[in-house]
Protein backbone atom coordinates (compact mmCIF):
# COMPACT_ATOMS: atom_id res chain seq x y z
CA UNK A 1 0.00 0.00 0.00
CA UNK A 2 1.67 3.33 -1.04
CA UNK A 3 2.08 5.67 1.68
CA UNK A 4 1.31 9.18 1.92
CA UNK A 5 5.51 10.43 1.63
CA UNK A 6 4.91 10.65 -1.68
CA UNK A 7 2.65 13.20 -1.89
CA UNK A 8 4.23 16.10 -0.20
CA UNK A 9 7.23 15.50 -1.72
CA UNK A 10 6.09 15.51 -5.04
CA UNK A 11 4.01 18.98 -4.50
CA UNK A 12 5.72 20.82 -2.05
CA UNK A 13 3.78 23.78 -2.56
CA UNK A 14 -0.05 21.43 -2.41
CA UNK A 15 -1.72 22.64 0.42
CA UNK A 16 -4.13 19.62 1.21
CA UNK A 17 -0.92 17.41 1.02
CA UNK A 18 0.54 18.95 3.87
CA UNK A 19 -2.63 19.64 5.77
CA UNK A 20 -3.10 16.04 5.42
CA UNK A 21 0.34 15.15 7.06
CA UNK A 22 -0.37 17.53 9.81
CA UNK A 23 -3.11 14.61 10.76
CA UNK A 24 -0.38 12.36 11.13
CA UNK A 25 -0.56 12.59 15.28
CA UNK A 26 -3.97 12.83 15.22
CA UNK A 27 -4.85 9.28 13.26
CA UNK A 28 -2.21 7.71 15.17
CA UNK A 29 -4.25 8.32 18.08
CA UNK A 30 -6.70 7.42 17.06
CA UNK A 31 -5.93 3.79 15.38
CA UNK A 32 -3.21 3.18 18.48
CA UNK A 33 -6.39 4.08 20.80
CA UNK A 34 -7.94 0.70 18.43
CA UNK A 35 -5.32 -1.29 17.65
CA UNK A 36 -2.76 -0.65 20.61
CA UNK A 37 0.84 -1.83 19.60
CA UNK A 38 -0.83 -4.09 16.87
CA UNK A 39 2.18 -4.45 13.81
CA UNK A 40 -0.43 -3.31 11.57
CA UNK A 41 -1.08 -0.18 13.53
CA UNK A 42 1.45 2.10 11.10
CA UNK A 43 -0.09 0.00 8.08
CA UNK A 44 -2.92 1.17 9.19
CA UNK A 45 -1.99 5.17 9.64
CA UNK A 46 -0.86 5.05 6.36
CA UNK A 47 -3.96 3.56 4.54
CA UNK A 48 -5.90 6.36 6.28
CA UNK A 49 -3.85 8.97 5.26
CA UNK A 50 -3.70 8.06 1.56
CA UNK A 51 -7.37 7.71 1.75
CA UNK A 52 -7.95 11.43 2.81
CA UNK A 53 -5.22 13.12 0.61
CA UNK A 54 -7.50 11.09 -2.29
CA UNK A 55 -10.83 12.55 -0.89
CA UNK A 56 -9.01 16.12 0.58
CA UNK A 57 -10.25 17.53 -2.95
CA UNK A 58 -13.40 17.02 -1.88
CA UNK A 59 -13.76 18.11 1.69
CA UNK A 60 -14.52 20.97 3.27
CA UNK A 61 -11.56 23.09 4.46
CA UNK A 62 -12.54 22.78 8.47
CA UNK A 63 -13.47 19.15 7.96
CA UNK A 64 -10.31 17.34 7.62
CA UNK A 65 -9.77 16.90 10.79
CA UNK A 66 -13.24 15.25 11.57
CA UNK A 67 -13.26 12.98 8.30
CA UNK A 68 -9.86 11.63 8.89
CA UNK A 69 -10.87 10.45 12.47
CA UNK A 70 -14.00 8.87 10.76
CA UNK A 71 -11.39 7.34 7.58
CA UNK A 72 -9.42 5.89 10.69
CA UNK A 73 -12.01 4.23 12.53
CA UNK A 74 -13.25 2.85 9.07
CA UNK A 75 -10.08 1.71 7.95
CA UNK A 76 -9.46 0.16 11.72
CA UNK A 77 -12.82 -1.38 11.54
CA UNK A 78 -12.40 -3.16 8.40
CA UNK A 79 -9.06 -4.27 9.22
CA UNK A 80 -11.09 -6.60 11.75
CA UNK A 81 -13.31 -7.18 9.73
CA UNK A 82 -10.89 -8.85 7.21
CA UNK A 83 -8.97 -10.95 9.67
CA UNK A 84 -12.24 -11.75 10.65
CA UNK A 85 -13.48 -13.07 7.35
CA UNK A 86 -9.83 -14.55 6.97
CA UNK A 87 -10.22 -16.36 10.24
CA UNK A 88 -13.92 -17.66 9.04
CA UNK A 89 -12.41 -18.55 5.60
CA UNK A 90 -9.44 -19.83 6.36
CA UNK A 91 -9.99 -23.83 6.59
CA UNK A 92 -8.36 -23.79 9.89
CA UNK A 93 -5.80 -26.62 11.44
CA UNK A 94 -7.23 -25.69 14.77
CA UNK A 95 -9.42 -23.35 16.82
CA UNK A 96 -6.97 -20.72 18.10
CA UNK A 97 -7.85 -17.48 19.48
CA UNK A 98 -5.84 -14.84 17.44
CA UNK A 99 -3.03 -13.55 20.09
CA UNK A 100 -2.91 -10.51 21.03
CA UNK A 101 -0.38 -10.03 23.60
CA UNK A 102 3.57 -11.36 23.68
CA UNK A 103 2.39 -13.33 26.61
CA UNK A 104 0.19 -15.10 24.37
CA UNK A 105 2.31 -15.58 21.56
CA UNK A 106 4.43 -17.45 24.30
CA UNK A 107 1.54 -19.83 24.46
CA UNK A 108 1.60 -19.83 21.35
CA UNK A 109 4.74 -21.68 21.03
CA UNK A 110 3.63 -24.19 23.33
CA UNK A 111 0.92 -24.93 21.28
CA UNK A 112 2.57 -25.34 18.44
CA UNK A 113 4.22 -28.48 20.07
CA UNK A 114 0.76 -29.62 21.09
CA UNK A 115 0.22 -29.39 17.19
CA UNK A 116 3.65 -31.40 16.49
CA UNK A 117 2.05 -33.98 18.54
CA UNK A 118 -1.53 -34.07 17.30
CA UNK A 119 0.00 -34.29 13.73
CA UNK A 120 1.92 -37.01 14.52
CA UNK A 121 -1.01 -38.80 15.95
CA UNK A 122 -2.58 -39.04 12.28
CA UNK A 123 -2.01 -41.55 9.72
CA UNK A 124 0.93 -40.99 7.26
CA UNK A 125 -1.80 -40.63 4.28
CA UNK A 126 -4.19 -38.19 6.54
CA UNK A 127 -1.05 -36.01 7.88
CA UNK A 128 0.19 -36.01 4.13
CA UNK A 129 -3.40 -34.59 2.45
CA UNK A 130 -4.18 -32.17 5.29
CA UNK A 131 -0.77 -30.86 5.16
CA UNK A 132 -0.90 -30.45 0.87
CA UNK A 133 -4.34 -28.84 1.30
CA UNK A 134 -3.73 -26.42 4.03
CA UNK A 135 -0.07 -25.55 3.77
CA UNK A 136 0.64 -26.44 0.04
CA UNK A 137 -2.46 -24.70 -1.04
CA UNK A 138 -3.48 -27.64 -3.12
CA UNK A 139 -6.99 -27.87 -4.03
CA UNK A 140 -9.22 -30.90 -3.95
CA UNK A 141 -9.76 -31.59 -7.25
CA UNK A 142 -6.01 -31.97 -7.83
CA UNK A 143 -5.70 -33.77 -4.41
CA UNK A 144 -8.92 -35.85 -5.55
CA UNK A 145 -7.15 -36.25 -8.79
CA UNK A 146 -4.04 -37.75 -7.53
CA UNK A 147 -5.85 -40.10 -5.38
CA UNK A 148 -8.00 -41.18 -8.01
CA UNK A 149 -11.12 -40.50 -5.93
CA UNK A 150 -13.48 -37.51 -6.20
CA UNK A 151 -13.67 -33.32 -4.69
CA UNK A 152 -16.05 -34.18 -2.48
CA UNK A 153 -14.77 -37.36 -0.89
CA UNK A 154 -11.56 -35.47 -0.25
CA UNK A 155 -13.07 -32.75 1.20
CA UNK A 156 -15.38 -34.97 3.52
CA UNK A 157 -12.05 -36.85 4.22
CA UNK A 158 -10.09 -33.81 5.17
CA UNK A 159 -13.05 -32.81 7.49
CA UNK A 160 -12.63 -35.83 9.02
CA UNK A 161 -8.86 -35.36 9.31
CA UNK A 162 -9.31 -32.00 10.75
CA UNK A 163 -12.08 -33.20 13.32
CA UNK A 164 -9.42 -35.81 14.43
CA UNK A 165 -6.94 -33.33 14.86
CA UNK A 166 -8.85 -31.14 16.91
CA UNK A 167 -9.31 -33.71 19.18
CA UNK A 168 -5.51 -35.09 19.27
CA UNK A 169 -4.71 -31.41 19.72
CA UNK A 170 -6.78 -30.94 22.78
CA UNK A 171 -5.17 -33.98 24.04
CA UNK A 172 -1.61 -33.09 23.65
CA UNK A 173 -2.24 -29.26 25.15
CA UNK A 174 -3.92 -30.34 27.85
CA UNK A 175 -1.79 -33.92 28.32
CA UNK A 176 -4.64 -35.93 29.08
CA UNK A 177 -5.08 -39.50 28.22
CA UNK A 178 -8.42 -40.25 27.45
CA UNK A 179 -9.83 -42.59 30.43
CA UNK A 180 -12.11 -44.91 28.73
CA UNK A 181 -12.44 -46.22 25.46
CA UNK A 182 -15.61 -45.03 24.20
CA UNK A 183 -13.48 -41.07 24.72
CA UNK A 184 -11.88 -40.98 21.02
CA UNK A 185 -14.76 -42.13 19.05
CA UNK A 186 -17.01 -38.98 21.34
CA UNK A 187 -14.60 -36.77 21.01
CA UNK A 188 -14.30 -36.89 17.31
CA UNK A 189 -17.97 -37.02 16.76
CA UNK A 190 -18.39 -34.06 18.51
CA UNK A 191 -15.29 -32.17 17.07
CA UNK A 192 -17.00 -33.10 13.44
CA UNK A 193 -20.37 -31.85 14.76
CA UNK A 194 -21.74 -34.87 13.03
CA UNK A 195 -24.74 -35.50 14.82
CA UNK A 196 -25.78 -38.95 13.87
CA UNK A 197 -22.33 -39.89 14.47
CA UNK A 198 -22.63 -38.56 18.00
CA UNK A 199 -25.80 -40.26 18.41
CA UNK A 200 -24.49 -43.64 17.55
CA UNK A 201 -21.49 -43.31 20.02
CA UNK A 202 -23.55 -42.42 22.69
CA UNK A 203 -21.82 -39.06 22.86
CA UNK A 204 -24.69 -37.13 24.80
CA UNK A 205 -24.81 -39.81 27.83
CA UNK A 206 -20.84 -40.37 27.92
CA UNK A 207 -20.34 -36.43 28.61
CA UNK A 208 -22.68 -36.62 31.10
CA UNK A 209 -20.56 -40.01 32.73
CA UNK A 210 -16.66 -38.81 31.97
CA UNK A 211 -15.39 -35.73 33.49
CA UNK A 212 -12.49 -35.50 31.02
CA UNK A 213 -14.54 -35.49 28.07
CA UNK A 214 -17.02 -33.13 29.53
CA UNK A 215 -14.17 -30.83 30.06
CA UNK A 216 -12.48 -31.23 26.49
CA UNK A 217 -16.02 -31.00 24.69
CA UNK A 218 -16.82 -28.05 25.31
CA UNK A 219 -13.67 -25.87 22.88
CA UNK A 220 -15.19 -29.00 20.89
CA UNK A 221 -18.69 -28.04 20.83
CA UNK A 222 -18.10 -24.01 21.08
CA UNK A 223 -17.32 -24.12 17.00
CA UNK A 224 -21.05 -25.65 16.13
CA UNK A 225 -22.52 -24.22 18.81
CA UNK A 226 -24.39 -21.11 17.88
CA UNK A 227 -27.50 -22.95 15.69
CA UNK A 228 -30.40 -21.45 16.08
CA UNK A 229 -33.71 -23.44 17.77
CA UNK A 230 -31.43 -25.60 19.63
CA UNK A 231 -30.76 -24.99 23.39
CA UNK A 232 -28.58 -27.12 25.81
CA UNK A 233 -29.14 -26.40 29.50
CA UNK A 234 -27.39 -27.95 31.88
CA UNK A 235 -29.44 -28.84 35.15
CA UNK A 236 -27.96 -29.32 38.52
CA UNK A 237 -29.82 -27.04 41.36
CA UNK A 238 -33.49 -25.97 41.90
CA UNK A 239 -32.78 -22.81 40.04
CA UNK A 240 -31.88 -25.10 36.83
CA UNK A 241 -35.67 -26.28 36.81
CA UNK A 242 -36.99 -22.38 36.85
CA UNK A 243 -34.04 -21.68 34.39
CA UNK A 244 -35.36 -24.91 31.97
CA UNK A 245 -38.70 -24.30 31.78
CA UNK A 246 -38.09 -20.57 31.41
CA UNK A 247 -35.85 -21.03 28.30
CA UNK A 248 -37.95 -23.62 26.61
CA UNK A 249 -41.25 -21.79 26.97
CA UNK A 250 -39.20 -18.97 25.20
CA UNK A 251 -37.75 -21.21 22.39
CA UNK A 252 -40.94 -22.89 22.29
CA UNK A 253 -43.14 -19.51 21.79
CA UNK A 254 -41.54 -19.05 18.04
CA UNK A 255 -43.36 -21.93 16.80
CA UNK A 256 -47.62 -21.61 16.73
CA UNK A 257 -47.93 -22.73 20.07
CA UNK A 258 -50.87 -21.28 22.26
CA UNK A 259 -50.62 -19.92 25.77
CA UNK A 260 -51.73 -23.16 27.22
CA UNK A 261 -49.31 -25.83 25.26
CA UNK A 262 -46.66 -22.95 26.41
CA UNK A 263 -47.69 -24.04 30.06
CA UNK A 264 -47.89 -27.75 29.18
CA UNK A 265 -44.73 -27.98 27.54
CA UNK A 266 -43.11 -26.01 30.51
CA UNK A 267 -45.09 -27.84 33.23
CA UNK A 268 -43.47 -31.24 31.42
CA UNK A 269 -39.97 -29.59 31.18
CA UNK A 270 -40.37 -28.21 35.08
CA UNK A 271 -41.31 -32.34 35.87
CA UNK A 272 -38.34 -33.84 34.69
CA UNK A 273 -35.88 -31.48 35.17
CA UNK A 274 -36.97 -32.08 39.05
CA UNK A 275 -36.24 -35.52 38.51
CA UNK A 276 -32.76 -34.91 37.35
CA UNK A 277 -32.30 -32.81 40.51
CA UNK A 278 -33.49 -35.23 42.65
CA UNK A 279 -32.57 -38.54 41.53
CA UNK A 280 -29.45 -38.24 39.45
CA UNK A 281 -28.05 -35.13 41.28
CA UNK A 282 -27.14 -33.40 37.59
CA UNK A 283 -28.04 -33.60 34.09
CA UNK A 284 -28.96 -31.58 30.62
CA UNK A 285 -32.15 -30.98 28.96
CA UNK A 286 -31.42 -30.45 25.27
CA UNK A 287 -34.17 -28.50 22.98
CA UNK A 288 -34.54 -28.83 19.31
CA UNK A 289 -37.21 -27.36 17.14
CA UNK A 290 -38.28 -29.94 14.33
CA UNK A 291 -39.33 -29.47 11.31
CA UNK A 292 -40.27 -32.30 9.90
CA UNK A 293 -42.85 -34.48 10.12
CA UNK A 294 -44.24 -31.26 11.09
CA UNK A 295 -43.43 -28.77 12.99
CA UNK A 296 -42.59 -29.51 16.70
CA UNK A 297 -40.65 -29.07 19.89
CA UNK A 298 -38.03 -32.08 20.87
CA UNK A 299 -36.94 -32.09 24.42
CA UNK A 300 -34.82 -34.76 25.81
CA UNK A 301 -34.07 -35.05 29.46
CA UNK A 302 -30.79 -36.71 30.56
CA UNK A 303 -29.16 -37.71 33.31
CA UNK A 304 -25.82 -40.17 34.48
CA UNK A 305 -27.77 -40.80 37.65
CA UNK A 306 -28.78 -44.32 38.87
CA UNK A 307 -31.42 -44.89 36.47
CA UNK A 308 -35.01 -46.73 36.62
CA UNK A 309 -34.96 -50.25 37.86
CA UNK A 310 -37.89 -50.65 36.03
CA UNK A 311 -39.57 -48.38 33.66
CA UNK A 312 -42.88 -50.38 33.22
CA UNK A 313 -43.44 -49.67 37.01
CA UNK A 314 -42.45 -45.98 36.55
CA UNK A 315 -45.28 -45.76 33.52
CA UNK A 316 -47.62 -47.69 35.28
CA UNK A 317 -50.48 -44.84 35.22
CA UNK A 318 -52.20 -44.71 38.42
CA UNK A 319 -53.48 -40.81 37.44
CA UNK A 320 -52.31 -39.72 40.71
CA UNK A 321 -48.85 -38.04 40.07
CA UNK A 322 -47.89 -39.48 43.75
CA UNK A 323 -48.91 -42.86 42.94
CA UNK A 324 -45.94 -45.40 41.39
CA UNK A 325 -43.03 -44.49 41.85
CA UNK A 326 -43.41 -40.94 42.72
CA UNK A 327 -41.44 -39.71 39.25
CA UNK A 328 -44.73 -38.08 37.82
CA UNK A 329 -43.62 -39.69 34.32
CA UNK A 330 -47.68 -41.06 33.33
CA UNK A 331 -48.63 -37.52 34.03
CA UNK A 332 -45.91 -35.81 31.88
CA UNK A 333 -46.74 -38.36 28.62
CA UNK A 334 -50.01 -37.31 29.06
CA UNK A 335 -49.04 -33.45 28.98
CA UNK A 336 -46.39 -34.17 25.48
CA UNK A 337 -47.81 -35.71 22.10
CA UNK A 338 -44.94 -38.06 22.35
CA UNK A 339 -42.89 -39.27 25.28
CA UNK A 340 -40.15 -41.96 25.78
CA UNK A 341 -38.22 -42.77 28.34
CA UNK A 342 -34.64 -44.75 27.86
CA UNK A 343 -33.28 -46.39 31.36
CA UNK A 344 -30.20 -48.71 32.49
CA UNK A 345 -30.10 -49.00 36.28
CA UNK A 346 -26.44 -47.22 36.93
CA UNK A 347 -26.52 -45.69 33.47
CA UNK A 348 -28.85 -43.28 33.73
CA UNK A 349 -31.99 -41.76 32.36
CA UNK A 350 -33.18 -40.31 28.89
CA UNK A 351 -36.47 -38.98 28.64
CA UNK A 352 -37.55 -37.85 24.72
CA UNK A 353 -40.42 -35.76 24.34
CA UNK A 354 -42.48 -33.93 22.01
CA UNK A 355 -45.13 -31.54 21.34
CA UNK A 356 -46.32 -30.85 17.77
CA UNK A 357 -47.49 -27.68 16.91
CA UNK A 358 -51.44 -27.68 16.03
CA UNK A 359 -52.11 -28.49 12.63
CA UNK A 360 -55.03 -26.04 12.61
CA UNK A 361 -52.77 -23.26 13.42
CA UNK A 362 -51.53 -23.88 10.09
CA UNK B 1 -34.22 -12.55 52.01
CA UNK B 2 -31.87 -12.52 48.99
CA UNK B 3 -31.05 -9.38 47.91
CA UNK B 4 -33.20 -9.08 44.61
CA UNK B 5 -37.19 -7.84 44.46
CA UNK B 6 -39.65 -9.62 46.97
CA UNK B 7 -40.60 -12.95 45.47
CA UNK B 8 -43.30 -13.38 47.77
CA UNK B 9 -44.84 -10.83 49.84
CA UNK B 10 -47.36 -11.79 52.79
CA UNK B 11 -49.68 -8.77 53.78
CA UNK B 12 -52.09 -9.13 56.94
CA UNK B 13 -55.42 -7.87 56.77
CA UNK B 14 -57.88 -8.54 59.67
CA UNK B 15 -57.39 -12.11 60.83
CA UNK B 16 -56.26 -12.83 56.97
CA UNK B 17 -52.75 -13.09 55.64
CA UNK B 18 -52.97 -12.85 52.06
CA UNK B 19 -49.36 -14.30 50.24
CA UNK B 20 -48.65 -13.08 46.85
CA UNK B 21 -46.61 -14.92 44.83
CA UNK B 22 -44.85 -12.42 42.59
CA UNK B 23 -42.90 -14.73 40.10
CA UNK B 24 -41.50 -18.58 38.96
CA UNK B 25 -40.68 -20.05 42.10
CA UNK B 26 -37.86 -22.29 41.94
CA UNK B 27 -38.56 -25.91 44.64
CA UNK B 28 -36.30 -24.33 47.47
CA UNK B 29 -38.08 -21.10 47.22
CA UNK B 30 -41.59 -22.93 47.37
CA UNK B 31 -40.32 -24.47 50.53
CA UNK B 32 -38.94 -21.22 52.30
CA UNK B 33 -42.15 -19.39 51.58
CA UNK B 34 -44.10 -22.41 52.97
CA UNK B 35 -41.87 -22.17 56.14
CA UNK B 36 -42.81 -18.36 56.23
CA UNK B 37 -46.42 -18.68 55.69
CA UNK B 38 -46.88 -21.26 58.63
CA UNK B 39 -45.06 -19.53 60.83
CA UNK B 40 -47.06 -16.23 60.49
CA UNK B 41 -50.36 -17.87 60.89
CA UNK B 42 -49.11 -18.66 64.13
CA UNK B 43 -47.55 -14.63 64.60
CA UNK B 44 -50.92 -13.06 63.63
CA UNK B 45 -53.60 -15.71 64.36
CA UNK B 46 -54.31 -15.38 61.56
CA UNK B 47 -58.23 -17.39 60.98
CA UNK B 48 -58.00 -17.21 57.08
CA UNK B 49 -54.93 -17.51 54.81
CA UNK B 50 -55.53 -16.11 50.89
CA UNK B 51 -51.78 -17.40 48.64
CA UNK B 52 -52.17 -15.39 45.42
CA UNK B 53 -50.69 -17.73 42.76
CA UNK B 54 -51.71 -15.74 39.49
CA UNK B 55 -48.12 -14.96 38.76
CA UNK B 56 -46.29 -18.65 38.72
CA UNK B 57 -46.13 -19.76 35.14
CA UNK B 58 -46.52 -23.47 36.39
CA UNK B 59 -47.74 -24.96 39.22
CA UNK B 60 -46.30 -28.87 38.53
CA UNK B 61 -46.85 -31.43 40.83
CA UNK B 62 -44.27 -29.83 43.58
CA UNK B 63 -45.65 -26.49 43.56
CA UNK B 64 -49.08 -28.35 43.52
CA UNK B 65 -47.56 -30.33 46.80
CA UNK B 66 -46.88 -27.62 48.49
CA UNK B 67 -49.67 -25.81 48.14
CA UNK B 68 -51.67 -28.86 49.54
CA UNK B 69 -49.09 -29.25 52.48
CA UNK B 70 -49.49 -25.45 53.50
CA UNK B 71 -53.39 -25.86 53.38
CA UNK B 72 -52.80 -28.66 55.17
CA UNK B 73 -50.40 -27.64 58.20
CA UNK B 74 -52.75 -23.76 58.35
CA UNK B 75 -55.71 -26.17 58.99
CA UNK B 76 -53.84 -27.79 61.46
CA UNK B 77 -52.98 -24.17 62.70
CA UNK B 78 -56.44 -23.17 62.86
CA UNK B 79 -56.67 -20.92 59.75
CA UNK B 80 -58.66 -21.79 56.54
CA UNK B 81 -56.74 -21.46 53.27
CA UNK B 82 -57.93 -20.32 50.09
CA UNK B 83 -55.49 -20.29 46.73
CA UNK B 84 -56.39 -18.00 44.28
CA UNK B 85 -55.60 -16.38 40.88
CA UNK B 86 -54.61 -20.30 39.37
CA UNK B 87 -54.83 -19.27 35.58
CA UNK B 88 -56.51 -21.22 32.86
CA UNK B 89 -53.45 -23.03 31.36
CA UNK B 90 -51.84 -23.25 34.13
CA UNK B 91 -55.44 -25.23 35.31
CA UNK B 92 -54.93 -27.33 32.22
CA UNK B 93 -51.37 -28.35 32.31
CA UNK B 94 -52.22 -29.41 35.89
CA UNK B 95 -55.33 -31.75 34.99
CA UNK B 96 -53.51 -33.44 32.43
CA UNK B 97 -50.59 -34.07 34.60
CA UNK B 98 -53.50 -35.56 36.81
CA UNK B 99 -53.04 -33.80 40.31
CA UNK B 100 -55.71 -35.36 41.89
CA UNK B 101 -56.33 -35.24 45.80
CA UNK B 102 -53.77 -37.69 47.19
CA UNK B 103 -55.06 -40.40 49.07
CA UNK B 104 -56.34 -38.21 52.23
CA UNK B 105 -58.52 -36.83 50.09
CA UNK B 106 -57.73 -33.20 51.26
CA UNK B 107 -58.83 -30.95 48.91
CA UNK B 108 -57.22 -27.38 48.50
CA UNK B 109 -60.12 -24.66 48.39
CA UNK B 110 -59.65 -22.24 45.33
CA UNK B 111 -61.25 -19.33 44.43
CA UNK B 112 -61.23 -17.44 40.97
CA UNK B 113 -59.28 -14.03 42.89
CA UNK B 114 -58.21 -12.42 45.50
CA UNK B 115 -62.07 -11.06 45.73
CA UNK B 116 -63.66 -14.08 45.64
CA UNK B 117 -61.07 -15.68 47.63
CA UNK B 118 -61.90 -13.10 50.56
CA UNK B 119 -65.77 -13.57 50.14
CA UNK B 120 -65.04 -16.70 50.53
CA UNK B 121 -63.56 -16.73 54.19
CA UNK B 122 -65.58 -14.43 55.00
CA UNK B 123 -68.62 -17.00 54.46
CA UNK B 124 -66.74 -19.56 56.18
CA UNK B 125 -66.04 -17.47 58.95
CA UNK B 126 -69.14 -15.94 59.87
CA UNK B 127 -70.95 -19.53 59.02
CA UNK B 128 -68.28 -21.78 61.11
CA UNK B 129 -65.53 -23.42 62.23
CA UNK B 130 -62.18 -22.31 60.03
CA UNK B 131 -61.40 -25.48 58.05
CA UNK B 132 -64.85 -27.11 57.17
CA UNK B 133 -67.28 -25.47 55.00
CA UNK B 134 -69.80 -27.82 56.42
CA UNK B 135 -70.45 -25.36 58.94
CA UNK B 136 -72.65 -23.53 57.13
CA UNK B 137 -75.03 -26.19 56.03
CA UNK B 138 -78.36 -25.94 58.01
Amino acid sequence: MGGVDSGPDDRPADLPAQAVADLIPIVRRVVGGRVGGHPAAEDLVQETLTRVLAASATIEPGMLEPYAIVTARNVVASMWRDEDRKRRNQHRVVDLSEPESPEARLVLDEEQGAMAQALARLTERERLTLLAHEVGGTDTRTLAEQAGSTAGAVAAQLNRTRARLRVEYLLAARQVEPPTDRCRPVLIALSSADQRRQREVGAAQHLLECETCAQLSEPLLERGQHRDGTLRIPITADPDIVAARTAVRSLASSLAFGPTELTVIATAVSEVCRNIVRFAGSGEVVVELLDSPRRGLQVVARDAGPGIDDVDAAMADGFSTYGGLGLGLPGVRRLMDEFAVASEPGHGTTVTMTKWERKDHG
Amino acid sequence: MNGGPALVSIMRQGSTLIASIHTALDDSELVRFEHDLVAQIGTHRSRGVIIDVAALDVIDSFAAHTLRRIAEMARLRGARTVVVGIQPEVAFAMVRLGMRPAAGGDHVTTALDLEEGLALLETAESGGPPGGAAGWSP
